[in-house]
């Protein structure tokens, strides 16, 4: 086969991945990279304004607020998902009967629908006819049950649905990283009469320090990330008590008017420059995050 | 000692017996409840229903319009399947197999669209341009946009064709096959298992997602999946007289991604590092 024959062959098998990719993935991120310089609602013309969009962030108290809570949210997610995968991941490396089967069970949650069971959570959590709390009202745990999805505890009920999703696949990715420890520096270390936790403290988590620091930087993306499951249980609310970063983004260009929500009218241009300064936020913590991790591995 | 090991045990096993329960516990509480009746679910008094109310299903199904967004479910996840295996293995197979100017360059194009993922910001650039060819009445818009997102498919497929020997390919091309006649006899048949792996996770996630859907059937309640149409229940008047109907609606929604996770538990966990869920 000669060579433009074979170039043509390969573009034409190229082609129809290149054109989705190029269309629908690369475009849409130019489309928002112009349009956060302009004053632009979704209809009418657009026009430009410079600079003008980043000023008006700069005294938008909403979005601060939202980047705010998106810190504790996704805070309060990683000390929770974390340090529990990474037990749980030690326990079952290791020759425990049943382990197969408790793998599969705490992976579990991460095949269902994120918003599906934001749905059943809700039904759970419910304040007024919320399955747990007519279940603690009934056997006397409580007098009027607890306001899982009022201002007090909202904030806490999302974040413990987000661990409730999360947790098995870092579980399942930290297990990947023991599984590359060679099982004789246990040997050795258990000769020298180390101790289950001993080894865990000083072979275990020595080891297993370059997956941690990816499966971290991992886990804060995908927090400061995260809005779906806080969308379908709370909108946001109470009085944006769960209005994170990316939500807030989201009804900027998909006014729905639910939760505290405020943003009542479409604003493309805004919006863009939003997510922009959303993604700038992002890229710091995770640059932040990078570097300090990698002077802790120095140190030690 | 003896007694401290004992003791460790039993602590060890509260602990993973615990988390395991909180675990299954909200699954269960689904499953259990979608055979409740309403007044049973909102009273949280009992575990198991009092009695099974089968009918649960058949009125969700009817009533609250379930067939039709299983329909949509199915159809959504099924092409994007399709569609998005035929896409990334011919790319994988090319990239892989052959030499041509700009292959660099895609790559660095496929890994860019898979860490770069803006979220809700693309949402609204991919809908006006399905307004523009008119593919924002029908789910071909959602399909379409779930195709364009195959990248980590793509490296999975890729890396699984290094596996496959070029011998098999030069013994074809000697024979007289054309590259493309190879790609689909040969290339194909023996690409199966990353296929199966990559039709796994695409379904997943096609039949997972809320938000395309979601923005795609805002004015056109007939086309929308499971997971919009169920959480479209929360909002309606009397969300709270439809609880059941949520629960066999979630069951509805569950169940088929979890029998396939049972079955195919193993590629599961294996290559849930292609996947960027949590």
């Amino acid at each position: 086969m000669n060579k433009t024959k074979h170039a043509l062959f390969s573009y034409s098998f190229i082609f129809p991945s290149a054109l989705l990719t190029l269309v629908l993935g690369i475009y849409p991120i130019a489309w928002a990279f112009r349009y956060m310089f302009y004053d632009y609602k979704g209809f009418g013309t657009a026009r430009f304004t410079g600079l003008a969009n980043f000023s008006r962030i700069l005294k938008d108290t909403q979005f601060w607020d939202s980047v705010v809570n998106t810190f504790v949210y996704a805070g309060g997610k990683l000390l929770i998902t974390i340090p529990l995968a990474l037990l749980l991941a030690a326990i079952l490396n290791r020759g425990l009967r049943g382990r197969q089967l408790l793998r599969g069970i705490f992976f579990m949650p991460t095949v269902i629908s994120t918003a599906v069971m934001a749905v059943v959570f809700f039904t759970i959590f419910n304040s007024y006819n919320g399955i747990l709390n007519q279940f603690l009202i009934r056997s006397g745990l409580s007098d009027s049950g607890v306001d899982w999805l009022g201002p007090k505890y909202a904030m806490l009920t999302v974040i413990l649905v987000a661990a409730w999703g999360a947790v098995g696949n870092y579980m399942l990715l930290f297990l990947a990283g023991l599984q590359n420890i060679p099982e004789d520096v246990y040997e050795a270390s258990s000769l020298d009469g180390a101790g289950k936790i001993q080894q865990f403290r000083y072979v275990t988590l020595p080891m297993l320090g370059p997956v941690m620091q990816m499966v971290i930087m991992l886990a804060i993306i995908t927090a400061l990330k995260g809005y779906e499951s806080i969308m379908v249980l709370t909108e946001g609310g109470p009085v944006g008590k769960t209005e994170v970063m990316f939500l807030y983004l989201y009804k900027l260009f998909f006014p729905v008017g639910g939760g505290s929500a405020a943003v009542q009218v479409q604003e493309f241009g805004y919006g863009s420059a939003v997510a922009f300064v959303s993604a700038v936020i992002v890229g710091m913590i995770s640059l932040i995050y990078f570097y300090a991790s990698r002077r802790m591995n120095q140190t030690d | 000692m003896r007694l401290r090991t004992i003791l460790g045990k039993i602590i060890l096993w509260i602990f993973l017996l615990a988390v395991a329960f909180i675990t299954v516990i909200p699954v269960v509480i689904t499953i259990l409840g979608s055979f409740k009746t309403n007044a049973e679910l909102t009273a949280g008094a009992t575990f198991l229903p009092e009695s099974w109310h089968f009918s649960n299903y058949a009125e969700a199904w009817s009533q609250a319009n379930f067939s039709r967004y299983t329909l949509n479910s199915l159809i959504v996840s099924l092409a994007t399947v399709a569609g998005t295996l035929l896409v990334s293995s011919m790319a994988a197979y090319v990239v892989d197999r052959m030499d041509f100017a700009g292959k660099k360059l895609y790559i660095g194009l496929q890994s860019f669209t898979m860490f770069v993922a803006v979220g809700a910001v693309v949402l609204r650039p991919q809908f006006d341009l399905m307004v523009k060819l008119h593919l924002h009445n029908s789910l071909w818009g959602v399909i379409l946009i779930l195709i364009s997102a195959h990248a980590s498919i793509f490296f999975i497929l890729f890396s699984f064709m290094k596996g496959i020997p070029r011998e098999l390919d030069e013994a074809a091309l000697i024979d007289g096959c054309s590259p493309g006649r190879t790609f689909w006899r040969i290339i194909l048949p023996l690409l199966g298992p990353g296929l199966g792996v990559g039709a796994l996770f695409t379904f997943r996630g096609a039949w997972n997602e809320y938000l395309l859907p979601l923005v795609f059937t805002m004015t056109k309640p007939e086309l929308q999946t499971l997971t919009v149409g169920l959480a479209n229940l929360k909002y309606g008047i009397s969300a709270a007289s439809q609880t059941h109907y949520m629960m066999a609606g979630a069951c509805l929604s569950i169940l088929p991604i979890l029998v396939a996770y049972l079955f195919a538990n193993k590629s599961f966990m294996q290559m849930t590092a292609g996947s960027l869920k949590g």
